[in-house]
């Protein structure tokens, strides 16, 4: 062929997720690098509308803060709008790599991980900057951005899990859209982005650590915005659920890996 | 045979049947709870193929249309798995694609081809050197930075076609021989073909053109509803093929009479 032969099946693998990364790169930003930053806008302007309306109320709760409460709403939806922007572009990867897959013998796993890889490149560029100014800023110590990548590779890792799982979905099920939709609603709602924890019944509280979304949030609520040491079994348990779901995920997808073909 | 480069061993295919299926998970959860839920079937494309090819033998693949040929040829490939059986492949197995309907039509020329080389199996730093090359070959020197989209359809079958035979394949596989263009690049595709039928290149190829087949191929293989029928010098399968067709239309006119 064309490259070389030799190259591992481990490089090759690369290639493929870096060449579609940079497509979808491309498609999304025409050139102007500065796209990036729109993925700020949201966020911030969805900050602003939940201070206006919540901040009066919920702001005791931030040891009367505004700006910390602010800040805690801001890095809730960083992290929310990341994982479900991921997922959501992964869910059709598959089906609309089908007429590749089809003509030429490629591992279907480069569709569902470019996507994320996408949307991590804005994540790692964009986001995570913003995210270690607020930290320096909030903690008061230089050392706590340092730690900001481990929940953020938490986040990410477990986007891809939750990729393939929807991806494989998605190759049977056309009507998954729908369905996800309502879950990531559910998922943004359960975790506390706009209301502070406390307000939830003691009952109901445990359950929301079901929500793999919510030990990330909260570990990088609590580096950036909390002087005091990070808690390291916060972000544990982070990495721990991410990486379960990760296997899950990856799980699905390798055992339907060899139906895929008969159904895109 | 000495020295296969192909080896199919007791190969079978079962495919999903998709023309049944919905595609839509409420209607299986409503089917299910209806009781009237259907279990999937799968119909086998292929059945028991035993095969060897050797080094820079030219096969060619004969038989109706959903006699599974384009099948075998996706499974030599290593996009299909076989349910039973074993496939062996030493070396390139380059498929020849028709590239002009999937190209990403609002990226530029350029960008295209550094996309499908990699996808083909090229490096990217390897691609890069190549694009000027390849923009030559199709005659599109001065659309590099110009988005797919405006190529005409011509155009875009030239590119897809400088692409996807910019390779150096041990074993080619080409489904039905393209020859795209106008009379001066269809001259051009030929006898770039022809260098691969030259040079010690393994080639299976499908096509309908019992002529080309006869002429091009030392050997031809029929299938017949998965199975190989006939697999021998590609004259006689060629000849047993057209003899087998003639019997089942004079079967076809005795019984209406």
């Amino acid at each position: 062929m064309t490259g070389n032969p030799s190259a591992s099946a481990g490089s090759r693998f690369y290639e493929l997720v870096r060449i579609l990364t940079l497509r979808n790169l491309k498609m999304r930003y025409r050139g102007s690098v500065l796209g990036i930053y729109w993925s700020l806008l949201n966020p911030i302007i969805m900050t602003t509308v939940y201070s206006a309306i919540f901040s009066a109320t919920f702001a005791r709760y931030y040891q009367g803060s505004a700006l910390r409460y602010a800040l805690a709403v801001f890095i809730g939806l960083v992290a929310v709008n990341f994982f479900s922007a991921a997922t959501t572009s992964a869910l059709p990867a598959l089906v609309s790599g089908g007429l590749l897959l089809n003509k030429i013998k490629l591992p279907p796993a480069i569709f569902p991980l470019s996507m994320v890889a996408a949307q991590s490149f804005q994540l790692l560029v964009g986001i995570l900057p913003a995210l270690a100014i607020i930290t320096v800023l909030i903690s008061r110590n230089p050392y706590h951005a340092l730690l900001l990548p481990l929940p953020v590779a938490a986040l990410i890792v477990l986007s891809m899990g939750v990729a393939f799982f929807v991806s494989s979905l998605y190759v049977f099920f056309r009507d998954i859209p729908y369905l996800y939709e309502l879950v990531t609603f559910l998922l943004w709602l359960t975790v506390p982005i706009f209301y502070p924890v406390a307000i939830v019944p003691e009952q109901v509280r445990t359950f929301l650590w079901l929500n793999p979304l919510y030990p990330v949030i909260e570990s990088l609520r609590q580096i950036a915005l909390d002087g005091a040491m990070p808690d390291f079994r916060l972000i544990g348990i982070a990495g721990l659920e991410s990486l379960g779901v990760l296997a899950v995920g990856w799980l699905v997808f390798a055992a339907n890996r060899r139906k895929f073909m008969d159904f895109v | 045979m000495s020295d296969p480069v192909v080896t199919l061993k007791g190969v079978s295919l079962e495919r999903w049947m998709r023309d049944e299926y919905a595609y839509d998970l409420k209607n299986q959860i409503f089917s299910i709870l209806e009781g009237r839920h259907q279990k999937q079937t799968r119909k086998a494309v292929l059945s028991d193929i035993d095969l060897e090819i050797a080094r820079g033998e030219k096969v060619g693949l004969i038989g109706p249309n959903g006699a599974g040929k384009s099948t075998l040829l996706k499974t030599i490939c290593g996009i299909l798995y076989p349910t039973r059986g074993e496939v062996f492949t030493t070396g390139n197995v380059v498929p020849l694609l028709e590239l002009g309907a999937g190209f990403d039509p609002d990226l530029p020329v350029i960008e295209n081809i550094i996309l499908y080389g990699v996808l083909l199996g090229s490096s990217r730093k390897a691609m890069i050197e190549k694009v000027p090359e390849i923009l030559e070959f199709a005659e599109l020197q001065n659309y590099g930075s110009v988005p797919v989209r405006v190529l005409s359809s011509g155009m875009a079958a030239r590119l897809g076609f400088a692409i996807a035979t910019d390779v150096q394949p041990d074993i080619l596989i080409l489904d039905e021989v393209l020859s795209i263009g106008d009379e001066h690049f269809k001259q051009k595709c030929r006898r770039r073909l022809d260098r691969f039928w030259r040079e010690h290149v393994t080639v299976i190829v499908v096509s309908h053109e019992l002529e080309f087949i006869r002429q091009a191929c030392d050997r031809a293989i029929w299938l017949e509803n998965g199975r190989v029928a006939f697999d021998g010098p590609a004259r006689d399968a060629v000849a047993r093929y057209l003899s087998a067709i003639e019997r089942e239309a004079m079967e076809a006119i005795a019984s209406l009479r």
